[in-house]
Protein backbone atom coordinates (compact mmCIF):
# COMPACT_ATOMS: atom_id res chain seq x y z
CA UNK A 1 0.00 0.00 0.00
CA UNK A 2 2.65 2.43 0.89
CA UNK A 3 4.07 0.86 -2.22
CA UNK A 4 1.05 2.23 -3.80
CA UNK A 5 1.22 5.45 -2.55
CA UNK A 6 4.82 6.20 -3.20
CA UNK A 7 4.38 5.29 -6.79
CA UNK A 8 1.33 7.31 -7.62
CA UNK A 9 3.11 10.46 -6.10
CA UNK A 10 6.32 9.72 -8.37
CA UNK A 11 4.10 9.17 -11.39
CA UNK A 12 1.92 11.96 -10.70
CA UNK A 13 4.81 14.95 -10.02
CA UNK A 14 2.29 17.97 -9.93
CA UNK A 15 -0.11 16.36 -7.22
CA UNK A 16 2.45 17.11 -4.86
CA UNK A 17 2.04 20.72 -5.46
CA UNK A 18 -1.60 20.55 -3.50
CA UNK A 19 -0.15 18.22 -1.30
CA UNK A 20 1.95 21.01 0.28
CA UNK A 21 -0.28 23.40 1.00
CA UNK A 22 -2.06 22.44 3.65
CA UNK A 23 -3.18 18.74 2.73
CA UNK A 24 -0.41 17.52 3.54
CA UNK A 25 -0.25 14.36 5.66
CA UNK A 26 2.65 15.36 7.64
CA UNK A 27 1.15 16.80 11.36
CA UNK A 28 2.41 19.95 11.27
CA UNK A 29 -0.23 22.27 12.04
CA UNK A 30 -1.82 23.83 14.85
CA UNK A 31 -3.99 21.58 17.62
CA UNK A 32 -6.95 22.39 17.13
CA UNK A 33 -8.69 19.61 19.35
CA UNK A 34 -6.42 17.73 21.60
CA UNK A 35 -8.33 15.05 23.63
CA UNK A 36 -6.32 12.97 26.11
CA UNK A 37 -6.76 10.41 28.43
CA UNK A 38 -10.44 11.10 28.08
CA UNK A 39 -12.95 8.25 29.61
CA UNK A 40 -16.43 8.58 29.65
CA UNK A 41 -18.65 6.17 31.68
CA UNK A 42 -22.41 6.98 31.62
CA UNK A 43 -24.56 6.36 34.70
CA UNK A 44 -25.60 2.96 33.90
CA UNK A 45 -21.66 2.12 34.24
CA UNK A 46 -21.66 1.69 30.14
CA UNK A 47 -17.88 2.48 29.03
CA UNK A 48 -18.44 4.88 26.00
CA UNK A 49 -14.98 5.83 25.60
CA UNK A 50 -11.74 4.08 27.20
CA UNK A 51 -8.70 6.03 27.32
CA UNK A 52 -9.45 8.25 24.19
CA UNK A 53 -5.65 9.65 22.74
CA UNK A 54 -6.37 12.37 19.86
CA UNK A 55 -5.25 15.36 18.17
CA UNK A 56 -7.16 17.47 15.81
CA UNK A 57 -4.61 19.54 13.97
CA UNK A 58 -5.26 22.97 12.13
CA UNK A 59 -6.24 21.93 8.30
CA UNK A 60 -7.18 18.32 9.02
CA UNK A 61 -10.20 16.23 7.90
CA UNK A 62 -10.25 13.31 9.92
CA UNK A 63 -13.01 10.71 9.68
CA UNK A 64 -13.47 8.84 13.25
CA UNK A 65 -14.03 5.27 11.95
CA UNK A 66 -16.39 2.26 13.97
CA UNK A 67 -19.21 0.16 14.28
CA UNK A 68 -22.61 1.34 16.46
CA UNK A 69 -21.39 1.63 20.37
CA UNK A 70 -17.58 2.71 19.68
CA UNK A 71 -17.87 5.81 21.03
CA UNK A 72 -17.19 7.73 17.82
CA UNK A 73 -20.44 9.77 18.44
CA UNK A 74 -19.78 10.21 22.17
CA UNK A 75 -15.79 11.21 21.19
CA UNK A 76 -17.08 14.00 18.88
CA UNK A 77 -19.86 15.49 21.08
CA UNK A 78 -17.17 15.85 23.79
CA UNK A 79 -15.24 17.50 21.01
CA UNK A 80 -17.74 19.90 20.83
CA UNK A 81 -18.15 20.56 24.33
CA UNK A 82 -21.54 18.48 24.47
CA UNK A 83 -20.55 16.37 27.23
CA UNK A 84 -18.33 15.96 30.51
CA UNK A 85 -15.58 13.60 30.61
CA UNK A 86 -15.37 10.88 33.32
CA UNK A 87 -11.50 11.13 33.24
CA UNK A 88 -8.99 12.58 31.32
CA UNK A 89 -8.54 16.43 29.35
CA UNK A 90 -9.99 17.86 26.58
CA UNK A 91 -8.59 21.80 25.19
CA UNK A 92 -9.65 23.67 22.43
CA UNK A 93 -6.89 25.20 20.55
CA UNK A 94 -4.19 24.99 23.51
CA UNK A 95 -7.13 26.33 25.94
CA UNK A 96 -10.14 25.37 27.76
CA UNK A 97 -13.52 25.66 26.35
CA UNK A 98 -13.76 29.75 27.17
CA UNK A 99 -12.49 30.21 24.41
CA UNK A 100 -14.40 28.77 21.78
CA UNK A 101 -16.48 30.91 19.89
CA UNK A 102 -13.82 33.26 20.09
CA UNK A 103 -12.72 34.90 16.61
CA UNK A 104 -10.63 32.22 14.91
CA UNK A 105 -12.03 29.57 17.27
CA UNK A 106 -15.10 28.92 16.30
CA UNK A 107 -16.97 25.54 16.26
CA UNK A 108 -19.79 24.35 14.91
CA UNK A 109 -22.03 21.33 14.81
CA UNK A 110 -23.79 19.06 11.92
CA UNK A 111 -26.17 16.49 13.23
CA UNK A 112 -27.41 13.05 12.58
CA UNK A 113 -30.66 14.27 11.09
CA UNK A 114 -31.05 18.09 9.84
CA UNK A 115 -32.30 19.11 13.55
CA UNK A 116 -33.61 22.38 11.62
CA UNK A 117 -36.51 24.17 13.32
CA UNK A 118 -39.65 23.07 11.88
CA UNK A 119 -41.32 25.93 12.67
CA UNK A 120 -39.18 28.22 10.70
CA UNK A 121 -38.40 28.92 7.36
CA UNK A 122 -35.04 27.45 5.62
CA UNK A 123 -33.30 30.86 6.18
CA UNK A 124 -34.38 31.45 9.64
CA UNK A 125 -32.91 28.17 10.26
CA UNK A 126 -29.60 29.37 8.94
CA UNK A 127 -29.45 32.64 10.26
CA UNK A 128 -29.88 31.22 14.00
CA UNK A 129 -26.54 31.22 15.04
CA UNK A 130 -26.08 34.49 14.05
CA UNK A 131 -29.70 35.48 16.07
CA UNK A 132 -27.55 33.77 19.08
CA UNK A 133 -25.09 36.00 18.70
CA UNK A 134 -27.37 39.39 18.38
CA UNK A 135 -25.95 39.95 14.67
CA UNK A 136 -27.67 41.80 12.53
CA UNK A 137 -27.78 44.37 9.26
CA UNK A 138 -26.48 44.13 5.75
CA UNK A 139 -23.27 41.93 7.08
CA UNK A 140 -25.40 39.22 8.72
CA UNK A 141 -27.72 38.88 5.56
CA UNK A 142 -24.18 38.82 3.43
CA UNK A 143 -23.32 35.89 5.11
CA UNK A 144 -26.34 34.54 5.19
CA UNK A 145 -26.82 34.49 1.34
CA UNK A 146 -23.56 33.28 0.82
CA UNK A 147 -24.09 30.01 3.31
CA UNK A 148 -27.14 29.09 1.55
CA UNK A 149 -25.39 29.48 -2.14
CA UNK A 150 -22.31 27.73 -0.78
CA UNK A 151 -24.97 24.64 -0.16
CA UNK A 152 -27.08 25.11 -4.03
CA UNK A 153 -30.39 26.38 -1.50
CA UNK A 154 -30.02 30.62 -2.70
CA UNK A 155 -33.64 29.77 -4.31
CA UNK A 156 -35.14 27.81 -1.37
CA UNK A 157 -34.69 30.65 1.56
CA UNK A 158 -38.39 30.88 1.93
CA UNK A 159 -39.02 26.96 2.06
CA UNK A 160 -40.10 25.30 5.48
CA UNK A 161 -38.06 22.17 6.08
CA UNK A 162 -40.41 19.81 5.39
CA UNK A 163 -40.68 21.34 2.07
CA UNK A 164 -37.35 19.64 1.30
CA UNK A 165 -36.02 15.98 0.50
CA UNK A 166 -33.29 14.88 2.83
CA UNK A 167 -30.47 16.05 0.80
CA UNK A 168 -32.19 19.22 0.81
CA UNK A 169 -32.49 19.55 4.84
CA UNK A 170 -29.07 18.33 5.03
CA UNK A 171 -27.34 21.24 3.56
CA UNK A 172 -29.73 23.62 5.02
CA UNK A 173 -28.25 22.04 8.08
CA UNK A 174 -24.14 22.55 6.70
CA UNK A 175 -25.46 26.07 6.02
CA UNK A 176 -26.50 26.72 9.15
CA UNK A 177 -23.33 25.33 10.35
CA UNK A 178 -21.60 27.04 7.60
CA UNK A 179 -22.36 30.92 8.26
CA UNK A 180 -20.80 31.65 11.54
CA UNK A 181 -17.77 30.81 9.28
CA UNK A 182 -16.53 28.31 11.74
CA UNK A 183 -13.02 26.80 11.88
CA UNK A 184 -13.78 23.62 12.96
CA UNK A 185 -16.56 22.11 11.85
CA UNK A 186 -18.00 18.48 13.80
CA UNK A 187 -19.99 16.66 11.49
CA UNK A 188 -21.63 13.35 13.08
CA UNK A 189 -22.78 10.84 10.55
CA UNK A 190 -24.34 13.70 8.38
CA UNK A 191 -25.34 11.62 5.46
CA UNK A 192 -26.23 8.30 6.56
CA UNK A 193 -29.67 8.80 6.02
CA UNK A 194 -29.72 9.54 2.56
CA UNK A 195 -29.09 7.65 -1.07
CA UNK A 196 -25.71 6.95 -2.16
CA UNK A 197 -26.11 9.54 -5.19
CA UNK A 198 -27.18 12.29 -2.97
CA UNK A 199 -24.31 11.11 -0.75
CA UNK A 200 -21.72 11.24 -3.04
CA UNK A 201 -22.44 14.82 -4.53
CA UNK A 202 -22.64 16.24 -1.00
CA UNK A 203 -19.51 14.20 -0.47
CA UNK A 204 -17.86 16.06 -3.15
CA UNK A 205 -19.47 19.46 -2.07
CA UNK A 206 -17.93 18.83 1.23
CA UNK A 207 -14.77 18.22 0.09
CA UNK A 208 -14.67 21.33 -2.12
CA UNK A 209 -15.83 23.60 0.70
CA UNK A 210 -13.18 22.19 3.09
CA UNK A 211 -10.40 23.17 0.90
CA UNK A 212 -11.86 26.31 0.13
CA UNK A 213 -12.10 27.63 3.71
CA UNK A 214 -9.34 26.04 5.52
CA UNK A 215 -11.74 24.46 7.58
CA UNK A 216 -10.71 21.71 10.03
CA UNK A 217 -12.85 18.76 9.94
CA UNK A 218 -13.90 16.05 12.30
CA UNK A 219 -16.48 13.25 10.85
CA UNK A 220 -18.07 10.72 12.16
CA UNK A 221 -19.20 7.48 9.72
CA UNK A 222 -19.24 3.90 9.87
CA UNK A 223 -18.88 3.70 5.91
CA UNK A 224 -15.35 2.81 5.89
CA UNK A 225 -15.48 4.12 1.63
CA UNK A 226 -16.63 7.17 2.99
CA UNK A 227 -13.89 7.45 5.76
CA UNK A 228 -10.72 7.12 3.15
CA UNK A 229 -12.39 9.19 0.27
CA UNK A 230 -12.93 12.03 2.45
CA UNK A 231 -10.24 12.07 5.15
CA UNK A 232 -6.56 12.26 5.20
CA UNK A 233 -6.81 10.27 8.62
CA UNK A 234 -8.87 7.85 9.96
CA UNK A 235 -9.15 7.01 13.11
CA UNK A 236 -10.66 3.16 13.83
CA UNK A 237 -12.74 2.82 16.44
CA UNK A 238 -14.33 -0.35 18.45
CA UNK A 239 -16.82 -1.08 20.75
CA UNK A 240 -17.44 -2.62 24.24
CA UNK A 241 -15.66 -0.60 25.89
CA UNK A 242 -15.23 1.94 23.38
CA UNK A 243 -11.92 2.92 22.33
CA UNK A 244 -8.92 4.19 19.31
CA UNK A 245 -7.58 1.17 17.98
CA UNK A 246 -5.57 2.81 14.62
CA UNK A 247 -4.89 5.80 13.18
CA UNK A 248 -4.55 5.26 9.11
CA UNK A 249 -3.26 8.64 6.61
CA UNK A 250 -4.83 8.55 3.70
CA UNK A 251 -1.66 9.94 1.65
CA UNK A 252 -3.32 10.87 -1.07
CA UNK A 253 -3.86 14.52 -2.83
CA UNK A 254 -6.53 16.55 -3.44
CA UNK A 255 -8.99 17.20 -4.93
CA UNK A 256 -10.15 13.31 -5.53
CA UNK A 257 -12.59 13.02 -7.95
CA UNK A 258 -14.63 9.95 -9.21
CA UNK A 259 -11.75 8.13 -10.04
CA UNK A 260 -10.12 7.77 -6.93
CA UNK A 261 -13.50 5.80 -5.80
CA UNK A 262 -12.79 3.50 -8.40
CA UNK A 263 -8.83 3.66 -8.33
CA UNK A 264 -6.64 0.28 -6.83
CA UNK A 265 -5.16 2.86 -4.23
CA UNK A 266 -8.55 3.76 -3.03
CA UNK A 267 -9.49 -0.06 -2.64
CA UNK A 268 -6.17 -0.67 -1.07
CA UNK A 269 -6.69 2.05 1.35
CA UNK A 270 -10.20 0.42 2.15
CA UNK A 271 -8.90 -2.84 2.23
CA UNK A 272 -6.22 -1.60 5.22
CA UNK A 273 -8.89 0.34 7.28
CA UNK A 274 -10.86 -2.43 7.03
CA UNK A 275 -8.42 -4.63 8.48
CA UNK A 276 -8.06 -2.20 11.17
CA UNK A 277 -11.78 -2.93 12.20
CA UNK A 278 -11.87 -6.62 11.79
CA UNK A 279 -8.57 -6.82 14.28
CA UNK A 280 -10.10 -4.65 16.64
CA UNK A 281 -13.43 -6.88 16.94
CA UNK A 282 -11.49 -9.69 17.30
CA UNK A 283 -9.40 -8.60 19.89
CA UNK A 284 -12.38 -7.59 20.96
CA UNK A 285 -13.84 -10.68 21.12
CA UNK A 286 -11.20 -13.04 22.58
CA UNK A 287 -10.81 -9.94 25.69
CA UNK A 288 -14.51 -10.80 26.33
CA UNK A 289 -14.16 -14.61 26.20
CA UNK B 1 -68.57 12.50 -13.34
CA UNK B 2 -71.62 11.68 -12.54
CA UNK B 3 -72.16 12.63 -9.22
CA UNK B 4 -69.35 15.24 -8.55
CA UNK B 5 -71.26 16.52 -5.24
CA UNK B 6 -70.81 13.19 -3.71
CA UNK B 7 -66.89 12.83 -4.78
CA UNK B 8 -66.25 16.18 -2.99
CA UNK B 9 -64.66 15.83 0.22
CA UNK B 10 -65.46 19.36 1.60
CA UNK B 11 -69.47 18.48 0.57
CA UNK B 12 -69.42 14.88 2.08
CA UNK B 13 -67.71 16.47 5.32
CA UNK B 14 -70.92 18.72 6.05
CA UNK B 15 -73.64 17.24 4.40
CA UNK B 16 -73.42 13.87 5.92
CA UNK B 17 -73.45 14.54 9.63
CA UNK B 18 -76.35 17.11 8.89
CA UNK B 19 -77.99 14.55 6.80
CA UNK B 20 -77.78 12.06 9.59
CA UNK B 21 -78.66 14.72 12.30
CA UNK B 22 -81.99 15.63 10.25
CA UNK B 23 -82.57 12.17 10.25
CA UNK B 24 -82.88 12.34 13.92
CA UNK B 25 -84.67 15.00 14.72
CA UNK B 26 -87.32 14.00 12.36
CA UNK B 27 -87.31 10.40 13.85
CA UNK B 28 -87.50 12.07 16.99
CA UNK B 29 -90.73 14.59 15.91
CA UNK B 30 -92.34 11.13 14.64
CA UNK B 31 -92.22 9.59 17.81
CA UNK B 32 -93.35 12.23 19.85
CA UNK B 33 -96.43 13.06 17.31
CA UNK B 34 -97.15 9.62 16.90
CA UNK B 35 -97.46 8.52 20.12
CA UNK B 36 -98.79 11.94 21.52
CA UNK B 37 -96.29 12.71 24.62
CA UNK B 38 -96.94 15.88 26.12
CA UNK B 39 -94.05 18.91 25.89
CA UNK B 40 -93.60 18.78 29.24
CA UNK B 41 -92.01 15.38 29.28
CA UNK B 42 -90.51 15.12 26.37
CA UNK B 43 -91.07 18.37 23.35
CA UNK B 44 -90.48 17.68 19.80
CA UNK B 45 -88.18 19.64 17.66
CA UNK B 46 -90.93 21.24 16.12
CA UNK B 47 -91.94 22.45 19.76
CA UNK B 48 -88.68 23.64 20.65
CA UNK B 49 -87.91 25.67 17.57
CA UNK B 50 -91.10 27.30 18.43
CA UNK B 51 -89.88 27.90 21.97
CA UNK B 52 -86.56 29.60 20.37
CA UNK B 53 -88.51 31.87 18.51
CA UNK B 54 -91.13 33.11 21.31
CA UNK B 55 -87.92 33.12 23.93
CA UNK B 56 -85.58 34.51 21.60
CA UNK B 57 -85.26 37.51 24.31
CA UNK B 58 -84.10 35.78 27.23
CA UNK B 59 -82.49 33.34 25.48
CA UNK B 60 -80.15 35.25 24.13
CA UNK B 61 -79.52 37.33 26.85
CA UNK B 62 -79.00 34.06 29.31
CA UNK B 63 -76.47 33.40 26.25
CA UNK B 64 -74.43 36.37 26.61
CA UNK B 65 -74.44 36.03 30.14
CA UNK B 66 -73.11 32.21 29.79
CA UNK B 67 -70.40 33.70 26.96
CA UNK B 68 -69.14 36.82 29.18
CA UNK B 69 -68.35 33.52 31.72
CA UNK B 70 -66.77 31.19 29.47
CA UNK B 71 -64.46 33.97 27.79
CA UNK B 72 -63.55 35.84 30.72
CA UNK B 73 -62.62 32.00 32.54
CA UNK B 74 -61.00 30.90 29.26
CA UNK B 75 -59.01 34.11 28.83
CA UNK B 76 -57.59 33.55 32.55
CA UNK B 77 -57.03 30.22 32.56
CA UNK B 78 -54.87 30.60 29.32
CA UNK B 79 -52.95 33.27 30.75
CA UNK B 80 -52.51 31.74 34.31
CA UNK B 81 -51.84 28.21 33.20
CA UNK B 82 -49.47 29.20 30.60
CA UNK B 83 -47.81 31.56 33.07
CA UNK B 84 -47.43 28.33 35.69
CA UNK B 85 -46.35 26.27 32.68
CA UNK B 86 -43.89 28.61 32.04
CA UNK B 87 -42.47 28.97 35.97
CA UNK B 88 -42.53 25.00 35.92
CA UNK B 89 -39.91 24.58 33.74
CA UNK B 90 -37.60 26.93 35.16
CA UNK B 91 -36.79 24.72 37.88
CA UNK B 92 -37.57 21.03 38.28
CA UNK B 93 -37.53 22.26 42.15
CA UNK B 94 -40.81 24.51 41.20
CA UNK B 95 -42.94 22.04 38.87
CA UNK B 96 -42.28 19.27 41.62
CA UNK B 97 -43.25 21.24 44.31
CA UNK B 98 -46.10 22.46 42.48
CA UNK B 99 -47.85 20.67 40.32
CA UNK B 100 -49.15 17.66 42.30
CA UNK B 101 -51.32 21.24 43.58
CA UNK B 102 -52.11 21.70 39.97
CA UNK B 103 -53.84 17.78 39.83
CA UNK B 104 -55.29 18.23 43.28
CA UNK B 105 -57.17 21.69 41.72
CA UNK B 106 -57.83 19.00 38.82
CA UNK B 107 -59.54 16.64 40.57
CA UNK B 108 -61.37 18.56 43.40
CA UNK B 109 -64.99 18.28 41.93
CA UNK B 110 -66.41 21.80 41.09
CA UNK B 111 -69.66 21.10 42.12
CA UNK B 112 -68.56 20.70 45.92
CA UNK B 113 -66.31 23.71 45.97
CA UNK B 114 -68.65 26.08 43.96
CA UNK B 115 -70.76 27.10 47.31
CA UNK B 116 -67.63 28.33 48.73
CA UNK B 117 -66.33 30.08 45.88
CA UNK B 118 -69.72 31.80 46.17
CA UNK B 119 -69.85 32.62 49.41
CA UNK B 120 -66.40 33.94 49.56
CA UNK B 121 -66.63 36.45 45.87
CA UNK B 122 -68.76 38.40 46.23
CA UNK B 123 -69.92 39.61 42.94
CA UNK B 124 -71.86 36.58 40.99
CA UNK B 125 -70.12 37.01 37.33
CA UNK B 126 -66.58 36.51 39.21
CA UNK B 127 -67.42 33.64 41.33
CA UNK B 128 -68.79 32.30 38.63
CA UNK B 129 -65.73 32.88 36.20
CA UNK B 130 -63.62 32.02 39.38
CA UNK B 131 -65.02 27.75 39.26
CA UNK B 132 -65.18 27.91 35.53
CA UNK B 133 -61.56 29.01 35.34
CA UNK B 134 -60.82 26.34 38.32
CA UNK B 135 -61.89 23.60 35.48
CA UNK B 136 -60.23 24.73 32.54
CA UNK B 137 -56.53 25.57 33.72
CA UNK B 138 -55.29 22.49 33.97
CA UNK B 139 -55.25 21.29 30.41
CA UNK B 140 -53.78 24.26 29.50
CA UNK B 141 -50.74 23.94 32.36
CA UNK B 142 -50.14 20.54 31.77
CA UNK B 143 -50.11 20.28 27.76
CA UNK B 144 -47.97 23.71 27.99
CA UNK B 145 -45.54 22.40 30.64
CA UNK B 146 -45.44 18.89 28.54
CA UNK B 147 -45.03 21.17 25.14
CA UNK B 148 -42.23 23.33 26.77
CA UNK B 149 -40.04 20.27 27.67
CA UNK B 150 -40.43 18.61 24.19
CA UNK B 151 -37.62 19.93 22.80
CA UNK B 152 -35.32 18.40 20.39
CA UNK B 153 -32.54 17.44 22.45
CA UNK B 154 -30.23 18.36 19.50
CA UNK B 155 -31.32 21.64 18.85
CA UNK B 156 -31.38 22.60 22.41
CA UNK B 157 -27.74 21.13 22.38
CA UNK B 158 -27.13 23.67 19.79
CA UNK B 159 -28.46 26.35 21.66
CA UNK B 160 -25.97 25.73 24.31
CA UNK B 161 -23.07 25.20 21.76
CA UNK B 162 -23.80 28.69 20.03
CA UNK B 163 -24.67 29.73 24.09
CA UNK B 164 -28.03 30.90 23.60
CA UNK B 165 -29.13 32.68 27.30
CA UNK B 166 -32.36 31.46 28.86
CA UNK B 167 -34.35 33.54 27.05
CA UNK B 168 -33.32 33.07 23.67
CA UNK B 169 -33.96 29.37 24.75
CA UNK B 170 -37.27 29.95 25.57
CA UNK B 171 -38.47 32.51 22.90
CA UNK B 172 -37.11 30.69 20.05
CA UNK B 173 -37.04 26.83 20.58
CA UNK B 174 -39.42 26.28 23.62
CA UNK B 175 -42.18 28.31 23.06
CA UNK B 176 -42.75 27.13 19.62
CA UNK B 177 -42.13 23.39 20.12
CA UNK B 178 -45.20 24.06 22.61
CA UNK B 179 -47.19 25.42 20.81
CA UNK B 180 -48.83 22.41 18.89
CA UNK B 181 -49.38 21.41 22.55
CA UNK B 182 -50.67 24.36 24.12
CA UNK B 183 -52.94 24.73 21.23
CA UNK B 184 -54.20 21.27 22.03
CA UNK B 185 -54.86 22.13 25.27
CA UNK B 186 -56.78 25.11 23.90
CA UNK B 187 -59.03 23.03 22.48
CA UNK B 188 -59.84 21.02 25.62
CA UNK B 189 -59.82 24.18 27.63
CA UNK B 190 -62.51 25.81 25.95
CA UNK B 191 -65.18 23.39 26.27
CA UNK B 192 -64.01 23.18 29.92
CA UNK B 193 -64.62 26.67 30.78
CA UNK B 194 -67.92 26.78 29.22
CA UNK B 195 -68.72 23.34 31.18
CA UNK B 196 -67.60 25.41 34.58
CA UNK B 197 -69.75 28.36 33.98
CA UNK B 198 -72.35 26.45 33.55
CA UNK B 199 -71.91 24.06 36.57
CA UNK B 200 -71.21 26.88 38.56
CA UNK B 201 -74.13 28.71 37.43
CA UNK B 202 -76.49 25.57 38.54
CA UNK B 203 -74.90 25.72 41.88
CA UNK B 204 -74.72 29.67 42.58
CA UNK B 205 -78.64 29.56 41.09
CA UNK B 206 -78.24 33.62 40.23
CA UNK B 207 -81.00 34.75 38.69
CA UNK B 208 -82.71 38.40 37.44
CA UNK B 209 -80.44 40.26 35.26
CA UNK B 210 -77.45 38.34 35.62
CA UNK B 211 -79.09 34.73 34.69
CA UNK B 212 -76.98 32.65 32.35
CA UNK B 213 -78.23 29.73 30.60
CA UNK B 214 -78.34 27.45 33.33
CA UNK B 215 -80.03 29.33 35.43
CA UNK B 216 -82.71 29.42 32.44
CA UNK B 217 -82.91 25.22 32.12
CA UNK B 218 -83.52 25.31 36.23
CA UNK B 219 -86.26 27.58 35.75
CA UNK B 220 -87.44 26.40 32.81
CA UNK B 221 -87.58 23.42 34.37
CA UNK B 222 -89.27 24.36 37.38
CA UNK B 223 -91.71 26.10 35.26
CA UNK B 224 -92.12 23.12 33.11
CA UNK B 225 -91.51 24.81 29.83
CA UNK B 226 -89.23 22.24 29.62
CA UNK B 227 -89.13 23.29 25.70
CA UNK B 228 -87.55 26.27 26.42
CA UNK B 229 -85.02 24.09 28.54
CA UNK B 230 -84.72 22.60 25.40
CA UNK B 231 -83.83 25.05 23.65
CA UNK B 232 -81.36 26.65 26.25
CA UNK B 233 -79.31 22.99 26.61
CA UNK B 234 -79.12 23.14 22.55
CA UNK B 235 -77.91 26.65 22.61
CA UNK B 236 -75.08 25.71 25.44
CA UNK B 237 -74.15 22.45 23.02
CA UNK B 238 -74.19 24.76 20.26
CA UNK B 239 -71.27 27.34 21.45
CA UNK B 240 -69.67 24.47 22.71
CA UNK B 241 -68.93 23.10 18.97
CA UNK B 242 -68.41 26.85 17.96
CA UNK B 243 -65.87 27.12 20.39
CA UNK B 244 -64.05 24.46 19.69
CA UNK B 245 -64.25 24.90 16.05
CA UNK B 246 -62.85 28.47 16.35
CA UNK B 247 -59.67 26.83 18.63
CA UNK B 248 -59.38 23.88 15.87
CA UNK B 249 -59.48 26.65 13.22
CA UNK B 250 -56.44 29.28 15.20
CA UNK B 251 -54.54 26.29 15.78
CA UNK B 252 -54.98 25.59 12.26
CA UNK B 253 -53.92 28.89 11.11
CA UNK B 254 -50.72 29.18 13.01
CA UNK B 255 -49.81 25.88 12.64
CA UNK B 256 -50.25 25.09 9.07
CA UNK B 257 -47.00 25.81 7.27
CA UNK B 258 -44.85 23.11 10.03
CA UNK B 259 -46.78 20.91 12.06
CA UNK B 260 -48.12 17.22 11.33
CA UNK B 261 -51.35 18.47 12.85
CA UNK B 262 -52.54 21.07 10.59
CA UNK B 263 -50.69 19.56 7.18
CA UNK B 264 -52.91 18.66 3.86
CA UNK B 265 -51.40 15.95 3.06
CA UNK B 266 -51.57 15.59 -0.54
CA UNK B 267 -51.56 11.32 -1.73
Amino acid sequence: MIEATASRSESAPPMAAPAATGESPVRVGRPVVDVSGVDKIYANGTIALQGADLTIRQGEFVSLLGPSGCGKSTLLRIMAGLGDVSRGTVKWWEQDYSVVGQKGRKLAFVFQNATLMPWARVRKNVRLPLDLAHERGPEAEAKIDRALAMVGLSAFGDAYPRELSGGMQMRASIARAMVTEPDLLLMDEPFGALDEMTRNKLNDDLLELWQAKGWTVVFVTHSVYEAVYLSNRVVVMAARPGRIVDDVSIDVPYPRGADFRVSTEFAAYCRQVSKSLELASRQGREVRS
Amino acid sequence: MKRPLLENERFVQIAAPLFVGLLFLLLWELVVQANDIQPYILPGPVAIAKAFVEDAGILFQGLLMTLKVTFLAFAIAVVLGTAASLLFVQSRWIEVSLFPYAVLMQVTPIVAIAPLIIIWVKDTTWALTVCAVIIAIFPIISNTTLGLRSVDPNLLAMFRMYRAGRWQQLIRLRIPSALPYFFGGMRISTGLALIGAVVAEFVAGTGGSKAGLAYLILQSGYNLKIPRMFAALALITLTGIVLFALMVWISDRVLRNWHESALKVEQ
